[in-house]
């Protein structure tokens, strides 16, 4: 075992660590953060994504030692970030694929969030080819991705004070006739 | 049926609805979204141990011996358990009972279990996996499902009296051979749909509890709380009234967390054995070894039609791989013939369907069960009578549309249809008038249809009871909750439930609180499968709010000495039509109920009408609503590199309703994204050794982001007059049509008929190899 | 989940300390870089090191510079994702930079270092699993077994070189600096390659990779680089092409190139490339029938193996397609091409 400190969501923690295990271990099983989640077991899915000194990175590929003197950021830190710096409610990303229904079974968006936070602080308000480009290490499995993309289209265009259309399937929904038909 | 089971598709209060039929945000989104949301591997309790699984490497064989001594003497390990331990067989249905926790005397394919380690940390588990010595005799392993079909010895499970067919089926309707000779055009042809998984991204895991007062919990990352309950028991030996499970949040599913599983049972009976809590969470090469994904299937379809396109039979021979296991395989092999027999109106038709065991990871039940497999030849081949007809492939199914209120050929009964206006929808959405057929060589446009059930009256085991049940407490603050045994597993039930009971009760939907998938907390349902959950689960929710209404309408009413129709629950607050003056909150007016009644509650609970075919397998895909679906894709196809590009995919689907219309899309999305990865890049594929050829999310291609076409989701609402108000299924049936309407657009593109998946590219380039140039004048 | 086998971790702040601690260890040690190679390649027990020597805290390692002379300097650690993003270095050897940027997926490129991409390990289908799969196979030549499954009988590895930096860093005569026990040398990249797949390349286990150095490319320089695989991210090549053309100040190739990876062991340059293509002018039909004959010998001479996985004839299918289009590109000033 040994004693490492780790800055995580703008905290220091100090915590015990064997030198084979990864960050990801670290984070769930010692650090109780289990917002980052496992699906793949290395390096194949996305779903353990953290922000290493702002860049996306996989935790269940990165030892945990390694993390020692860089900035972590989890899914867990980013609405109180937001909060810190006067924000309400949560970050106004993961306020974005709340209302456009990017959630579904929810269990990779954790990592698309975190790859979709850092794409939006680098590039402000990047076209969707951008989005699917920053997002092409981050498997989702229910969504199709479509309501991803359009959430932080919003998110963008919310922050830049600019219009977004709104989905497709917002459009007038056709109601068939044949109901009751004799 | 009923009259408790049908509440009508009008709004419950006046003209419009005030919940239904708006994209609000989900019960769980933000805590999805900000990583609270707790998921079964975020679980742990004090003194947990972890276990792990030892697996057959071998595809068949008999066990000879099994010393676990040396596993056991390991520093930290606590229990190992072997077959003997758990010597009941189980299976997800009733008749079909033929998996074992753990091998008995015999492994079936590479990956079967064979001992549990529990221990107390997961390394030390696997360090004792090592030294478990298996001694087996290897049999010899079928990997090809025409010759299990042909030879029963050695049989994979010789307890079964055929040889190693899994399951027969053969139904005739109206003479087929008769209708065949008269039609004008007869196609016939083979194709083939290989395997395909699930590929949840969350693994499977569960936590076992076992107490002092021999009370046993565990918590499951399952779609069907309920069956998994029943199995614990038998298995254990355990009443039922000692075992509690719980659904955490669900990390993905689409079929693959439906049957009861080895990690499910051994983790609680080494909770049982140390009386220590057990995690047992899968590693990603597992959840391939256990799959239950998509069978491969053999499918030889002939069809045939009058000059003007209609139809007059289609005849089909299925041979069905389906791996070590039966699972949910007997429904399969019904349903690869059962849920053909709309959209379209044929009056003859024949299936003969043969299930086989192979040495494979077991098949069961993925997204669409048993259906998108037949629905893909078929759609093809109804493509390929269109162009010997002469017809515009969306004609000739707008020609053969059953219409609404009607019933198929097998006896299903059919209620509301809004197939026309998918059709019409994406006809539109693609200008598919201005641009099929006149695309540059290399592009095309196709069009698939398709139908799926909205549950099915075949309960797993037979009962009478419901099928759904739902339950309301009240509180004084004005907060209901809401407890249904329903599983959410993302698709979005709980807010649905929430929705429906906010609607009925004139609600904020946040004001209403979702519990659910705990056996010990809520009613019954029979879980998150066969598309069933909204339309069951939201009926029973209707059906409990409605009474609970009636007695705060009643108890208000009584108090203001009005006329029950004078009061109406609405946007939160309680009116008096008569009196603008007079209004009570939600909350005031729960506890005038509450002090004029008794302390506040209610149930409610859906089953279905006697639906089905008046023969043998005649309830298997009698559903009590069907969705249905068009789509149609753009593809690019380059004629070098056989690679095809699925650049638009226009989805139409009849949801009955659109409860939350947001969610309806992502399901739709969702779907026809799956469908797409399964035609062009997944594939669940056994070696020669009968290994799973790539078990992992590098070598098993999912589509990225980058790989995903520009998807739209159109919405057709029939109503369907048995749904919470109208609503039918979203989530599995917008699948099926995105395999063949890619197919068809191909043809549409470089003139090739590709009937056997997965499409790649080399495939591509051969068939464009043997493609006889375009003769003018050819083509449709 | 799947954990990592146990072993220990030194952390070496110069590059002398880590080779000694190489060189002390021997067989039983391992460098680390990003980890994106190594710590699944552990993780399935291909590799299970005593002693895991990371070079994180090397800073001298994670430089990307350009030096007075011209030359790109790339430290072994700096990051795929830099190297990828790096206007000079588009702009300078653009075959390079699109290589890098195909690589992988985005996380993987912000962790994963050039010279981890370099070191690659090959890989197999029948190679990059777990150590339950393999042995289920009864393993293979390269790891814990004596038999070849992709080859018949066959007694020499054929796991395939998959690394995309490789073929672009030679097409532009890059080279590699090693420090081991006995001091610093370097050498082409080009003579790094051997055709054993167990050990495809020719240098000590105590030599450390510091960095690569790639000469300056000359006024008319072109380069591109294609790759084949079935997604547009994650997955490693299922062939990969670079290309480089040097043109005169008319416009005329005075020199050209064409390197090719995931075949079999080793990257292949595919020679006469220049004697086909010298002299046309990229846009013209000369060139156009050049590029077609180059792609035709490309389509003789290498023979896609049923290593990694896809369908080997079509990968064979393929290789003409790849280097007639990445020499298009190039010649166009484009790429990468991809998809293919």
């Amino acid at each position: 075992m040994r004693v490492v400190t780790l800055r995580i969501n703008g905290d220091e923690r100090e915590i015990a660590v064997r030198d084979h295990w990864t960050l990801l271990e670290a984070l769930r099983y010692e650090l109780g953060l289990t917002g980052s989640k496992q699906g793949c077991d290395k390096g194949d899915c996305g779903a353990c994504t953290v922000l290493v000194d702002g860049e996306p990175t996989l935790a269940c590929v990165t030892l945990a030692v390694l993390a020692e003197g860089r900035e972590i950021t989890t899914i867990e830190g980013l609405a109180p970030r937001h909060r810190a710096s006067g924000g309400e409610g949560a970050d106004p990303l993961q306020e974005a694929f709340d209302r456009c229904g990017a959630l579904q079974c929810g269990f990779c968006q954790p990592g698309t969030l975190l790859s979709a936070r850092a794409l939006l602080d680098r590039t402000p308000r990047p076209d969707r080819e951008a989005i699917r480009a920053a997002l092409a290490g981050n498997l989702c499995r229910c969504t199709g991705y479509t309501q991803i993309l359009e959430a932080i289209e919003l998110a963008a265009g919310e922050a830049a004070g600019v219009e977004v259309p709104t989905p497709e399937w917002m459009a007038d929904l056709r109601r068939a006739e044949g109901t009751s038909r004799p | 049926m009923s009259a408790r089971d049908v509440h009508g598709v009008e709004p419950p209060w006046g003209d419009a609805f005030s919940v239904i039929g708006k994209p609000h945000r989900k019960v769980d989104g933000l805590a999805k979204a900000t990583g609270q949301a707790l998921y079964a591997d975020d679980l742990s309790l004090p003194g947990m141990l972890h276990a792990k699984t030892l697996r057959s490497p071998h595809a068949h064989a008999r066990i000879v011996s099994i010393d676990t001594s040396r596993a056991a003497a390991l520093d930290g390990v606590h229990a190992v358990i072997t077959g003997a331990d758990l010597p009941t067989p189980y299976g997800v249905i009733p008749w079909t009972q033929d998996e074992h926790a753990l091998a008995l005397e015999r492994v079936r394919f590479i990956g079967d279990e064979v001992a549990a380690v529990a221990a107390v940390d997961e390394e030390t588990a696997e360090a004792a996996l090592e030294r478990i010595d298996v001694v087996y005799e290897p049999l010899h392993a079928f990997l090809d499902p025409h010759e299990a079909a042909e030879r029963g010895e050695p049989a994979i499970h010789p307890e079964r009296k055929k040889g190693n067919v899994s399951k027969h089926v053969e139904l005739e309707f109206g003479n087929v051979e008769e209708a065949l000779a008269e039609a004008e055009f007869v196609v016939e042809g083979d194709y083939f749909y290989h395997g395909t998984t699930h590929a949840p991204i969350e693994p499977h895991c569960a936590l076992a509890r076992y107490t002092a007062d021999g009370l046993l919990t565990l918590w499951s990352s399952t779609q069907i709380t309920h069956y998994v309950h029943r199995t614990l028991s038998a298995v254990l030996g355990l009443s039922p009234t000692r075992i509690r499970v719980v659904q955490p949040c669900l990390g993905g599913a689409f079929g693959g967390k439906s049957d009861p599983f080895s990690f499910e049972l051994c983790a609680a009976k080494l909770a049982m054995i140390t009386g220590r809590p057990v995690k047992l969470l899968w590693t990603r090469e597992e959840v391939f070894y256990a799959h239950r994904g998509r069978h491969p299937m053999h499918m030889h379809y002939r069809a045939g039609a009058d000059s003007d396109g209609r139809l007059r039979g289609v005849d089909a021979r299925i041979l069905i791989d389906g791996g070590a296991y039966s699972s949910f395989g007997l429904v399969t092999t019904y349903y690869s013939g059962q849920l053909l027999t709309g959209p379209y109106d044929f009056p003859a038709y024949r299936f003969d369907s043969t299930r086989v065991f192979t040495n494979k990871p077991p098949c069961g039940p993925k997204r669409g069960h048993g259906s998108v497999q037949p629905r893909f030849a078929f759609e093809v081949q109804l493509d390929e009578l269109a162009q010997k007809v002469g017809l515009d492939p969306i004609e000739i199914r707008r020609g053969n549309f059953q219409g609404s209120d009607t019933s198929t050929v097998n006896g299903q009964r059919i209620t509301s249809s809004g197939f026309a206006e998918c059709l019409d929808a994406v006809e539109h959405a693609s200008d598919w008038k201005a641009r099929h057929g006149a695309l540059p060589f290399g592009r095309g446009l196709g069009v698939a249809g398709s139908m799926y059930i909205t549950g099915t009256n075949y309960p797993v085991y037979p009962n009478e009871m419901p099928q759904a049940g739902v339950q309301l407490k009240v509180d004084r603050s004005g907060l209901v909750t809401c407890f249904t045994g329903g599983n959410d597993i993302g698709q979005g039930s709980n807010s649905v439930v929430a929705y429906l009971v906010a609607e009925e009760l004139g609600m904020d939907h946040r004001d209403v609180r979702v519990v659910a998938a705990d056996t010990d907390l809520c009613p019954v349902d029979l879980g998150a499968y066969s598309s069933r959950v909204t339309f069951m689960v939201g009926n029973a929710a209707i059906d409990a709010a409605r009474k609970l209404r009636r007695a705060i309408v009643g108890a208000v009413a009584e108090a203001w000495e009005v006329e029950l129709e004078r009061v109406r629950m609405i946007g939160g607050t309680v009116l008096d039509l008569g009196d603008a003056e007079r209004a009570l909150t939600t909350a005031e007016a729960f506890q005038l109920a509450e002090a004029r009644l008794d302390t506040l509650g209610s149930t409610g609970s859906y089953n279905t009408p006697t639906l089905g075919g008046d023969y043998r397998g005649g309830t298997i895909g009698a559903s009590p609503a069907y969705s249905f679906t068009a789509h149609v894709v753009e593809v690019a196809v380059d004629e070098e590199t056989g690679r095809i590009s699925v650049n638009d995919a226009w989805i139409a689907h009849d949801c009955g309703r659109a409860l939350n219309p947001m969610l309806v899309a992502g399901q739709m999305e969702g779907s026809a994204y799956m469908g797409m990865a399964e035609a062009l890049l997944e594939h669940h594929e056994v070696n020669r050794f009968g290994l799973h050829a790539g078990p992992s999310l590098l070598d098993y291609r999912i589509p990225t982001a980058v790989d995903t076409p520009e998807l739209h989701a159109l919405i057709v609402e029939s109503l369907d007059p048995e749904g919470p108000y109208g609503a039918k299924e979203a989530g599995e049936g917008p699948l099926h049509p995105a395999i063949p309407a890619i197919s068809n657009a191909v043809w549409d593109a470089v003139g090739i008929r590709l009937r056997h998946l997965p499409f790649t590219p080399a495939k591509v380039l051969a068939a464009l190899s043997e493609r006889t140039p375009r003769a003018a004048g050819s083509e449709v | 989940m799947l954990r990592l086998p146990a072993f220990e971790l030194a952390r070496p702040r110069t590059v002398e300390e880590a080779v000694g601690l190489l060189a002390e260890h021997g067989d039983r040690a391992a460098g680390l870089g990003g980890g994106t190679d190594l710590v699944p390649n552990m993780k399935h027990k291909l590799v299970t090191p005593e002693v895991v020597v990371s070079l994180a805290a090397i800073p001298e390692l994670g430089g990307l510079a350009v030096a007075e002379d011209g030359t790109l300097v790339i430290g072994a650690m700096c990051p795929i994702a830099k190297l990828a993003a790096e206007e000079r270095v588009g702009a300078g050897w653009p075959a390079v930079a699109q290589a890098a940027s195909l690589i992988a997926s985005p996380q993987l490129r912000n962790s994963g270092t050039l010279g981890g991409n370099v070191m690659l390990d090959t890989r197999c289908r029948w190679l990059n699993q777990t150590f339950f799969w393999r042995k289920s196979l009864g393993f293979c030549l390269k790891k814990d077994g004596s038999e070849c499954h992709v080859v018949s009988g066959g007694s020499r590895c054929v796991a395939a070189a998959s690394n995309d930096s490789a073929p672009a860093l030679m097409s532009v005569g890059a080279s590699a600096v090693f420090v081991g026990p006995d001091g610093r040398r370097e050498l082409a990249l080009e003579e790094l390659w051997s055709t054993d797949g167990v050990r495809n390349k020719r240098c000590e286990p105590a030599e450390l990779l510091v960095e690569v150095r790639v000469p300056p490319t000359a006024a008319g320089h072109r380069g591109a680089y294609g790759k084949l695989r079935d997604r547009g991210s994650i997955d490693f090549p299922l062939l990969g092409c670079a290309v480089r053309l040097d043109l005169d100040a008319a416009g005329a190739v005075l020199d050209a190139d064409a390197v090719l990876v995931a075949l079999q062991a080793r990257p292949a340059r595919l020679r006469g490339c220049a004697e086909l293509v010298g002299g046309t002018t990229p846009g013209s039909p000369e060139f156009a029938a050049a590029a077609r004959a180059v792609a035709e010998r490309a389509g003789r001479k290498a023979r896609p193996l049923p290593n990694v996985p896809g369908d080997a004839e079509y990968r064979h299918a393929m290789v003409p397609v790849l280097v007639r289009r990445t020499l298009e590109a190039a010649g166009a000033g484009g790429g990468p091409v991809h998809p293919l």
